[in-house]
């Protein structure tokens, strides 16, 4: 049967370099093809990867075997450096999150950045909330802030690395109202949260899957959405704008990308790929039951991005007293 | 009565053919790759997810809960063979474990190994089942301060795991802090000790610089010419297979600590099964009428520790499954298996999916006993290996421990630290220090300077948030614990002079 295919995949590729302005992919893969991911087992982009694998399976949208490779470390440099070693291989995709734009912003071991590879398409934004304990004085976001004015450096927030969003976000909160508050890191996610319910802390930026059955519970009470406009399960929710805060943290973002000379055939053949899933029932119901936006861009359009994320992220970085060093 | 009936549920849906197939599978397919190092849950149930998305939730979850607590079972089998440990809860097993199969007692050490996972695995379902959600808000009071006392009085076991030198155990576990503090640091992103190299941002793992101190450090140390190659005594009969009446007793406190301790701390999502397993340790040999013979073949050595990584399961089920709060890698695949079967795991799971976590309970039950059974024929098997001359199984070891590193993320650099690490532990066989507690430092480092540094985050920089009760007592605890070698310098003397009063 996979002969066949490949046999079948192999005549194709033959047949379109005799045709040069075939609409289809020309190329296909006839290897199992590795998907390298930055963290270890049930990290977050290792889960997304393994969650992509079955969705393409399902669809029959790839013809070969398809594996998650493991290699964490670094904040995506470990999986940066692997990519980039595969040179020309069509049959490597790697994972990116903002992560991989951050790191290399902080870390000048980072020799290699996402942009040394090859694009291929962003899939996801990631969406957040501010949350608080339900039985919190707090009922708005400028309740909070109005507190963290009165008293300076008293209120807390947990969340990850000073890099990541959470605190991106309560920077740019604070610069915006001159407010003040602490912010406290944990490197688990299920450490943030246990932080916020035992009340060790105040407030929490949380992924809105995340909050959805503590909300549904009667234990947390969601202030505002980190996002432009309402998400559809929180359509009672102020945007960060509607709450009277004009700020616009950079999205957090999912995405895929190729070794550095990735042939452009294989980009071609991923660019259709990642876009038919993207387009697929199974995807579909992926991001609304994880609560994620799809933000499907491919190619040169996200080379764009990405780099004017990783302008922003500097700057923001710059603003926070980060130490940057590139 | 309402548990009763839950329980009966469970019963109900953990013995249809099924469920009992699924779980059966499960705790055997844990147990393989808990003996494999390199090997683990995490990789294992991530690997095996994409297949259950066509299988029934709640068999697929008994499977990967099987497998969950199965590679505890197995963890222990290659730390008291090869000195190798199999999982990193299993890393302190080697201390005593490796002591006992050189001395010919490789049978009872499996074996016990075995029978403290089952009563203390067993108990950490009873108390998933019967205090999970009230525990559950308990184990919020605990943040970062009261960690921080916590990998304190771990730390302060150092004395426990000291040999003659109590200064060079000091010294060897500075070194572990150092390496923890190797990496990327969390709060402000600077890089630490990594000398330009992308591959330490990461930080060091503390299982390779186990199996390189443990594993390659004892063979290295094992092939010197004035030391002839001898085989181990090899046990004969079933009788020096497995623990004898005498062992059971010896062990009695050993249970019960392995069983609290693991699952107290399994609660707590800031800490997991290592920790527990070091603290069970400390805590056997603080307790123990003859401390001199840990580190040397104490078969509490193995059953506390041993326990206390099966009770952690039961216990890190417990925010898991009532929270919807991973407290370590593998539990965080459970939690994404949960939402990709489109369950949502919170406050109200229990409530909204009875028949799931009844029947995983009840599942947990049978899994135990299915392990007991499964594993103490294997300690034959196993025990066999002894047989093995000393020329084929340095290499042996050698091998395992290579191929363990190397299948974790298929790294030469990996690979190369474990050779260095592997001569620091050769270094320190032959200058007299002991190597337990670089490990322990390494393991307590990290956890340790995040929890202070947290602690003080949230306090603006006042010390005085450690006297909040809980981390006041550990600390006191703390301070006992490094007192115990001064008690015991004045009881020695006090014997000595009774006895020359007597004379």
């Amino acid at each position: 049967m996979t002969r066949t295919r490949s046999t079948c995949a192999a005549a194709l590729a033959a047949l379109a370099t005799l045709v040069p302005f075939a609409s289809h992919a020309d190329w296909k893969p006839t290897k199992p093809v590795e998907f390298i991911v930055h963290t270890g087992p049930g990290g977050g982009n290792d889960l997304l990867a393994r969650a992509v694998v079955t969705m393409l399976e399902q669809e029959k949208l790839v013809p070969v075997r398809m594996q998650v490779i493991n290699k964490p470390g670094g904040g995506g440099a470990v999986a940066a450096a692997a990519v980039a070693d595969r040179k020309d291989d069509p049959n490597t995709v790697g994972f990116i999150t903002s992560v991989w734009l951050a790191g290399p912003l902080t870390a000048k071991e980072q020799k290699i950045t996402v942009f040394d590879l090859k694009p291929i398409a962003q899939l996801l934004r990631e969406p957040a909330v501010f949350a608080v304990r339900a039985d919190s004085p707090y009922k708005t976001l400028k309740d909070f802030v109005e507190a963290a004015k009165a008293h300076p450096g008293q209120l807390k927030q947990s969340g990850g690395s000073i890099t990541s969003r959470d605190n991106i976000v309560r920077e740019q909160l604070e610069h915006a109202t001159g407010a003040k508050w602490a912010y406290v890191s944990f490197p688990g996610g299920g450490e943030r949260l246990a932080a916020l319910l035992g009340g060790h802390v105040d407030i929490m930026v949380i992924e809105p899957q995340e909050a959805g059955e503590n909300v549904r519970a009667g234990k947390l009470r969601v202030l505002a959405q980190v996002s432009e406009t309402r998400l559809p399960k929180w359509a009672d929710i102020p945007t960060l704008k509607e709450a009277g805060y004009d700020i616009h943290p950079t999205p957090q973002i999912r995405g895929v990308v190729g070794p550095p000379e990735m042939p452009a055939e294989a980009v071609k053949y991923w660019i259709e790929t990642f876009d038919k899933l993207h387009r697929s029932a199974s995807w579909k119901k992926y991001v609304e039951q994880n609560e994620l936006e799809d933000a499907f861009v491919s190619g040169d359009a996200f080379r764009k991005s990405m780099e004017q994320t990783s302008k922003e992220l500097r700057e923001q970085f710059v603003k926070a007293g980060i130490k940057v060093t590139r | 009565m309402d548990i009763l009936t839950g329980l009966m549920h469970g019963f109900q849906v953990a013995t249809t053919p099924l469920s009992l197939g699924m779980c059966m599978l499960g705790v055997v397919l844990g147990t393989v790759i808990g003996v494999l190092p390199g090997l683990g849950p995490p990789a294992t149930i991530a690997m095996l997810l994409p297949l259950t998305m066509k299988l029934d939730p709640t068999g697929a979850m008994i499977m990967l809960a099987g497998i969950y607590y199965g590679a505890k079972y197995g963890g222990s089998t290659t730390s008291i063979l090869l000195n190798v440990p199999g999982e990193s809860s299993s890393v302190v097993t080697c201390i005593d474990g490796y002591q006992m199969a050189r001395k010919g007692r490789a049978g009872p050490a499996l074996g016990m190994a075995a029978i403290a996972s089952f009563i203390a695995g067993t108990f950490g379902v009873v108390a998933l089942m019967l205090v999970a959600p009230a525990l559950a808000q308990v184990s919020l009071a605990f943040s970062s301060p009261e960690y921080f006392a916590l990998m304190v009085m771990g730390l302060a076991m150092v004395v426990l795991l000291a040999g003659d030198s109590l200064v060079k155990a000091l010294l060897s576990m500075l070194v572990g802090l150092w390496i923890s503090g190797i990496g990327s640091d969390l709060f402000t992103a600077t890089s630490r000790f990594t000398f330009g190299s992308v591959q330490l941002l990461g930080g060091i793992e503390f299982i390779l610089v186990a199996i390189g101190v443990f594993a390659v450090g004892e063979v290295l140390a094992n092939i010197e010419p004035q030391d002839p190659p001898k085989m181990l005594p090899v046990p004969k009969g079933i009788r020096n297979l497995l623990p004898t009446w005498d062992d059971m007793k010896r062990c009695r406190f050993a249970f019960v600590n392995g069983s609290v301790v693991g699952f107290i701390i399994g609660v707590l999502p800031g800490a997991g099964a290592t920790i527990a397993s070091f603290i069970s340790y400390g805590i056997e040999k603080a307790v123990s009428r003859h401390p001199e013979e840990f580190g040397k073949g104490a078969i509490e050595g193995v059953a506390a520790p041993e326990g206390s990584n099966n009770a952690e399961t039961g216990g890190a089920l417990v925010p898991l499954l009532t929270l919807g709060i991973p407290g370590s890698g593998t539990t965080a695949i459970l939690l994404a298996a949960l939402t990709l079967w489109g369950f949502k795991p919170g406050p109200l799971f229990i409530h909204d999916q009875p028949q799931l976590f009844w029947g995983l309970v009840a599942s947990m039950y049978i899994g135990n006993v299915v392990l007991l059974i499964l594993n103490l024929p294997l300690v034959a098997l196993f025990a066999q290996l002894l047989r093995v001359p000393a020329y084929v199984l340095q290499p042996l070891i050698l091998g395992v421990s290579i191929v363990g590193v190397y299948a974790a993320d298929a790294s030469m650099f990996q690979l190369g630290l474990l050779a260095l690490f592997g001569l620091v532990g050769y270094a320190m066989r032959k200058l007299d220090f002991p190597t337990a507690p670089l490990v322990l430092g390494l393991v307590l480092g990290d956890p340790m300077e995040r929890a202070l540094r947290q602690s003080l985050m949230m306090s603006q920089g006042h010390l005085s948030i450690l006297l909040r009760p809980i981390p006041a007592t550990l600390l006191v605890f703390a301070a006992l614990l490094l007192a115990v070698p001064l008690f015991r310098k004045v009881n020695a003397i006090r014997v000595q002079v009774l006895e020359r009063e007597e004379a």
